[in-house]
């Protein structure tokens, strides 16, 4: 006999928008955080044990947020749709904007962040030109390169920064439903998949297991490999009932994947092998954001979703 | 001279005999006696007698000498005789001569004499008699000569006897028949003794002897005429099918035999033969060119028994006609027949006054008919197809009888798709059910051969045999990599997903009145259909608004067209409707019943006016259950005395009278169910009185007396409910009275439906009027009801209008009976 659907632990409400994106930084000994970019261009601070919030972060005018994520404890990146990319420092009760960037790129695509070494970092972020990706290193914001298709593939539309033994990759979801594998240091692509029909709407990339997931607005989601000659492989689809997948993120440690649907649906599947496991209804509009926190204790491991319905909810699921 | 000397010796010696019998006291006498009878009807006893004296002993004194031997029978030398001189003696004056004198004899006398020792003896004589096989002397001796002397009276005489051998012993025997002279065993009997009689003829035909087979033809004829055909040519069949196979002798003599069965027990013996045999080969072989040669035979055949009588299985037909087509000379006959059956299938009064079993029978009899037929008849009958084709289907497509209509579309099917194979066929659209695929079935040939079946049936096993080996060899190596495939995936438990459906892509309405609008002027599939799903909840919860806007709401939904194709349109639909209707009713009737009679609606409109009607008048009419929350406490007091008070005395009453009856029947218990208030009673007469009343006066596109009477019949149903419904309310006297009034002249309508209807509502007025109104309303009309019902019951065609006839008449009856007898 199957369980009921389980309901959320708790939801965060009185953002007065509707919430992009989500991120949460739960690294020990601090308190538990949660930020939420709205589309009024609030940043949100959420304290997950009181689940009050902390602070409201205005960086980029009135213009909505589009990503968030952060370089340390104390140092937050934001990408907002005034196409300028800010960098926080959110030490000792600060909140103010240390540095920007200005990408020029009037899409929705999200940047990708990727740790390089010690203290240097990998950015990703879309440009003026609607099919390239510029990658920069951070905080030198020195360019690594930048990255444009030969042929036509229209807007790039997600994209995620991996680290490979041959160096750094770039996986990006492109209009017309491509996948392409880039080289960051060679500048060149590796390999493409043409995986959907509809635009790729969001990506994830497991490292461990070279396979990944992606999602556009038709009723599938596909998983593909990495082979050993670098050539992307469609592996598996799952059909979904109702289109549109607007995020997609694995957990990190690499057991469950969750969907955050158009039709207000959370979808959660087993990653191995894609089997549904869940469908969580809370939301009573599209659901545009989820994502995992990185709590070290597995136990207390939580997934956070937001939607256009002005909502957080948290749940707890798997754990 | 000699032979007369003999016959008067003959005779003396008789004589002598015959009174020493009657007369003599002494044992040793009597045995001296009966052996020199013996030595009439026996060879090997000393003293030989000349052949003439023997032949003129059984012709002239045989019978005497048996009659004054049973008249023996209470004498005291009979009860001295051992058991073993009784059987020695006396037993075998019965047993050695001729067979149809002894039966007769012995017959007769078990007849005549009362329980007593010489009766049981007789008995044992009798089955002895049979158990040896005299019988088979006896056919054989009337076979192998044609005139044996004796008068036409005789043998019909024997005939008859032997025929009805069952039936004169159970008369007599009744408790305790032996076994031998059941039917069952005694046909098997003189089935055997038949085919060996036939058996010796085939021998003695070889060896140039005539042979006379009337005497067996009638005693078969008699016999099947008397109801014993299925028995005899049970175990007479399968063997005649056999012999025939290999010897043309056998089947020569087969045709003699059947085409000497008298007129009058012809169409028995076909009938049973048909019945019995189990292809149309072996009946060909049987029964040869009869149906060609007796003009009797071939009545039974080529009509009766397909046009005239419905009750046979496929398989008669099948056979019968199958052995119509294996001959050419034959054919003709199948031709004329599927003429005859043409004419009877698109027959539009037979359609009507026909039952539903036999048009399917005379639709079954056409399509093998069709089957069987060659390039060269079909082109030959190509006209009497065509007009069965053109007006048949036509007449079929009119009924209002769903199976008739079934049956139309599949036999206009299957003829076109024989007509004509080039250009376009006809093809209807239909649920295929068991019906159709019977009829379907008709259009395959039936393998019958039992040679082809068994034969490939090792073959297969073998096949079958191998794969599974192999796929064990294969599968364990699949089965590992699956297994080592397993993964984290499974020790996640998936929950359940009620929330993974279709989105809905309109909201919901939360309002009536967004509700109504979304309905009225909405382009929109989805929003129509989002407010068709939440109407019926929405209108029920929200029972003010309701009012203001039911009539209004009511018009759309009549209105209201499956524009998209929306799942459970109709259902939706008129779940609205119900809810309107129960919530409130009294606008939304007098605007539906006016409606219903109104101008420029189509028939599924008025159809779901009627299925609103009764519906909501069901829903209405369910008891209301949350009474006592409203009922004030202070009066609950008094009250609660009173009816406890009450509830004893009638449960005191209750007692006493269980306590003194004896239940005999051990059915349902006759309590009538309880009146509780409902709904439905206040309103009963808004449903009902403005159905009855623009019914005569048709419009232009709606003539409920006419045409129209699948309507009308739906009517009469919806009307009959609602009265069935108002069952304890006071309306229902007047009710129960225009609805006889209405229905009174609707009893002999033409369509089938519209009987079932009006005997529906008979029922239901019998059922819901108290017995003693109902008897004042009726008053003359009471006899005229019951002859009515009886007659129906009777005769219609329609088994279910017959059945309603019969529970109308029991309920009457029972009416009848309370109010008679207080």
């Amino acid at each position: 006999m199957a369980r009921p659907p389980p309901d959320p632990l708790y939801t965060l409400r009185g953002l007065g928008a509707a919430v992009n994106t989500l991120h949460f930084s739960c690294s020990e000994p601090a308190r538990p955080l949660l930020f939420s970019g709205s589309s009024n261009g609030a940043v949100h601070i959420w304290d997950l044990t009181t689940r009050r919030s902390q602070k409201v972060l205005k960086g980029h005018a009135d213009s909505s947020i589009l990503w968030l994520d952060s370089l340390s404890r104390e140092n937050l990146i934001s990408q907002g749709r005034d196409m300028r990319v800010c960098l926080w420092s959110l030490a000792e009760g600060r909140a103010d904007v240390t540095d920007s960037l200005f990408a020029d790129s009037v899409g929705f695509c999200q940047c990708s962040l990727m740790q390089g070494g010690q203290g240097t970092w990998l950015l990703a972020h879309p440009t003026d030109c609607m099919e390239e990706v510029k990658v920069i290193e951070l905080p030198t914001k020195a360019p690594l390169g930048s990255l444009k298709p030969e042929s036509k593939l229209g807007m790039v539309m997600c994209m995620k920064l991996l680290q490979t033994n041959s160096g750094p990759m770039l996986v990006a979801g492109y209009e017309d439903g491509t996948l392409v594998l880039w080289d960051v240091s060679q500048r060149r692509p590796l390999s493409s998949l043409k995986a959907h029909l509809e635009p790729v709407m969001s990506l994830d990339f497991d490292p461990s297991r070279l396979k990944g997931v992606s999602g556009s607005a038709e009723q599938t989601i596909c998983s593909w490999t990495l082979d050993g000659q670098q050539v992307l492989q469609l592996q598996e689809q799952v059909e979904l009932v109702n289109p549109g997948i607007s995020q997609l993120c694995l957990r990190p440690d690499g057991k469950i994947l969750a969907s955050a649907g158009w039709d207000h649906l959370i979808r959660v599947f087993g990653w191995k092998k894609m089997k549904p496991l869940a469908v969580l209804q809370y939301h009573r509009d599209m659901v545009l954001s989820v994502t995992f926190s990185d709590h070290q204790d597995p136990k207390q491991r939580m997934m956070a979703a937001a939607s256009k319905d002005e909502r957080i909810s948290l749940w707890s699921i798997y754990n | 001279m000699a032979s007369a000397d003999g016959e008067g010796n003959v005779r003396l010696a008789v004589a002598q005999c015959i009174k020493t019998l009657t007369s003599a006291k002494d044992t040793d006498d009597i045995t001296k006696v009966l052996r020199q009878l013996l030595c009439y009807l026996e060879d090997g006893h000393h003293g030989n007698i000349p052949s003439e004296q023997r032949l003129e002993f059984c012709r002239s004194h045989y019978t005497r000498v048996l009659q004054a031997l049973v008249k023996g029978l209470s004498a005291d030398w009979f009860h001295r005789m051992t058991a073993a001189q009784r059987k020695a003696w006396w037993d075998r004056q019965f047993l050695s001569g001729p067979p149809d004198q002894a039966l007769l004899i012995l017959l007769d006398a078990i007849t005549a004499s009362s329980p007593s020792l010489g009766l049981e003896h007789l008995v044992c004589v009798l089955e002895e008699f049979l158990r040896t096989g005299r019988i088979e002397t006896l056919l054989w001796s009337r076979t192998e000569k044609e005139n044996t002397g004796d008068s036409p009276q005789f043998r019909e005489v024997v005939l008859g006897r032997l025929v009805g051998l069952p039936s004169i012993t159970a008369n007599k025997l009744h408790p305790q028949i032996p076994a031998a002279f059941l039917p069952q065993p005694y046909c098997q009997l003189l089935g055997s003794a038949i085919l060996n009689t036939l058996e010796k003829t085939c021998q003695a035909l070889r060896s140039g002897q005539d042979c006379f087979l009337s005497f067996l033809a009638e005693t078969l004829g008699k016999a099947c005429a008397q109801g014993y055909g299925a028995l005899l040519f049970g175990s007479l069949a399968p063997q005649l099918s056999a012999h025939t196979h290999f010897d043309a002798l056998w089947c020569r003599v087969c045709v003699k035999l059947l085409e000497n069965v008298p007129d009058r027990w012809m169409e028995a013996v076909v009938t049973s033969l048909i019945q019995t045999v189990d292809c149309p080969e072996a009946l060909s072989r049987i029964m040869g060119n009869v149906a060609l040669k007796n003009t009797k035979a071939q009545f039974v055949i080529t009509h009766k028994l397909i046009l005239l009588q419905y009750h046979h299985k496929v398989s008669v037909v099948r056979n019968l006609l199958g052995y119509l087509a294996l001959d050419d000379e034959r054919r003709p006959l199948l031709t004329q027949l599927l003429q005859g059956v043409c004419n009877a299938w698109s027959n539009k009064s037979a359609i009507k006054h026909t039952p539903v079993e036999q048009q399917m029978y005379v639709s079954k009899a056409l399509l093998l008919c069709l089957n069987l037929l060659n390039a060269q008849e079909l082109e030959q009958l190509h006209s009497d197809l065509l007009q069965c084709l053109l007006s048949g289907v036509q007449c079929h497509l009119d009924s209002n009888v769903l199976l008739i209509r079934r049956i139309g579309m599949v036999v206009g099917e299957c003829i076109s798709q024989k007509l004509d194979t080039h250009s376009t066929q006809l093809s209807f659209q239909y649920e295929p059910d068991d019906d159709s695929r019977e009829l379907l079935a008709m259009m395959q040939p039936v393998d019958n051969n039992p040679a082809s079946s068994q034969s490939p049936d090792p073959a297969p096993e073998v096949i079958v045999e191998n794969p599974p080996k192999q796929s064990e060899v294969s599968d364990p190596p699949d089965a590992q990599a699956t297994n080592s495939d397993l993964d984290s995936d499974d020790e996640l438990t998936p929950y359940d997903m009620p929330a993974d459906q279709e989105r809905q892509k309109s909201a919901t309405p939360r309002y009536v009145r967004d509700c109504l609008e979304g309905l009225i002027n909405s382009d929109d599939a989805d929003r129509v259909a989002a407010c068709l799903w939440a109407a019926a909840d929405l209108l029920r919860k929200n029972p003010t608004v309701t009012q203001e806007v039911s009539t209004e709401f009511t018009k759309v939904m009549l209105h209201l067209e499956d524009k998209y194709n929306t799942l459970n349109f109709t259902s939706l639909r008129h779940n609205t409707m119900v809810a309107l209707t129960v919530t409130d009713p009294q606008p939304v009737t007098d605007y539906l019943t006016t409606e219903f009679y109104s101008l420029n609606y189509n028939l599924r409109q008025r159809l779901d006016i009627l299925e609103v009607l009764a519906l909501s008048a069901h829903e209405l009419s369910q008891p209301i259950t949350k009474k006592p929350d409203c009922t004030p406490p202070a009066a609950m007091v008094t009250a609660f005395d009173q009816y406890s008070d009450l509830v004893h005395w009638k449960q005191v009453v209750e007692q006493r009278i269980r306590s003194k009856t004896k239940y005999i029947s051990k059915g349902p218990s006759q309590a009538p169910p309880s009146a509780q208030p409902n709904r439905y009673a206040p309103v009963a007469g808004c449903f009902f009185f403005p159905l009855l009343r623009n019914y005569d006066r048709p419009q232009v596109t709606f003539d409920l007396l006419g045409s129209d009477h699948m309507v009308l019949s739906r009517l009469l149903n919806t009307l009959g409910m609602l009265v069935h419904l108002a069952v304890n309310a006071p309306v229902v006297t007047q009710m129960g009275k225009a609805l006889m009034d209405f229905v009174w002249a609707l009893r002999f309508h033409a369509d089938q439906c519209v009987r079932r209807g009006v005997l529906v509502c008979v029922c239901a007025v019998f059922m819901s009027m108290p017995s003693q109104n109902l008897l004042i309303e009726l008053n003359e009309d009471v006899l005229d009801t019951r002859t009515w019902l009886a007659d129906v019951a009777e005769t219609d065609v329609d088994a279910d209008c017959r059945s309603l006839a019969v529970q109308s008449l029991v309920l009457l009856d029972k009416n009848l009976k309370k109010e008679l007898q207080p």
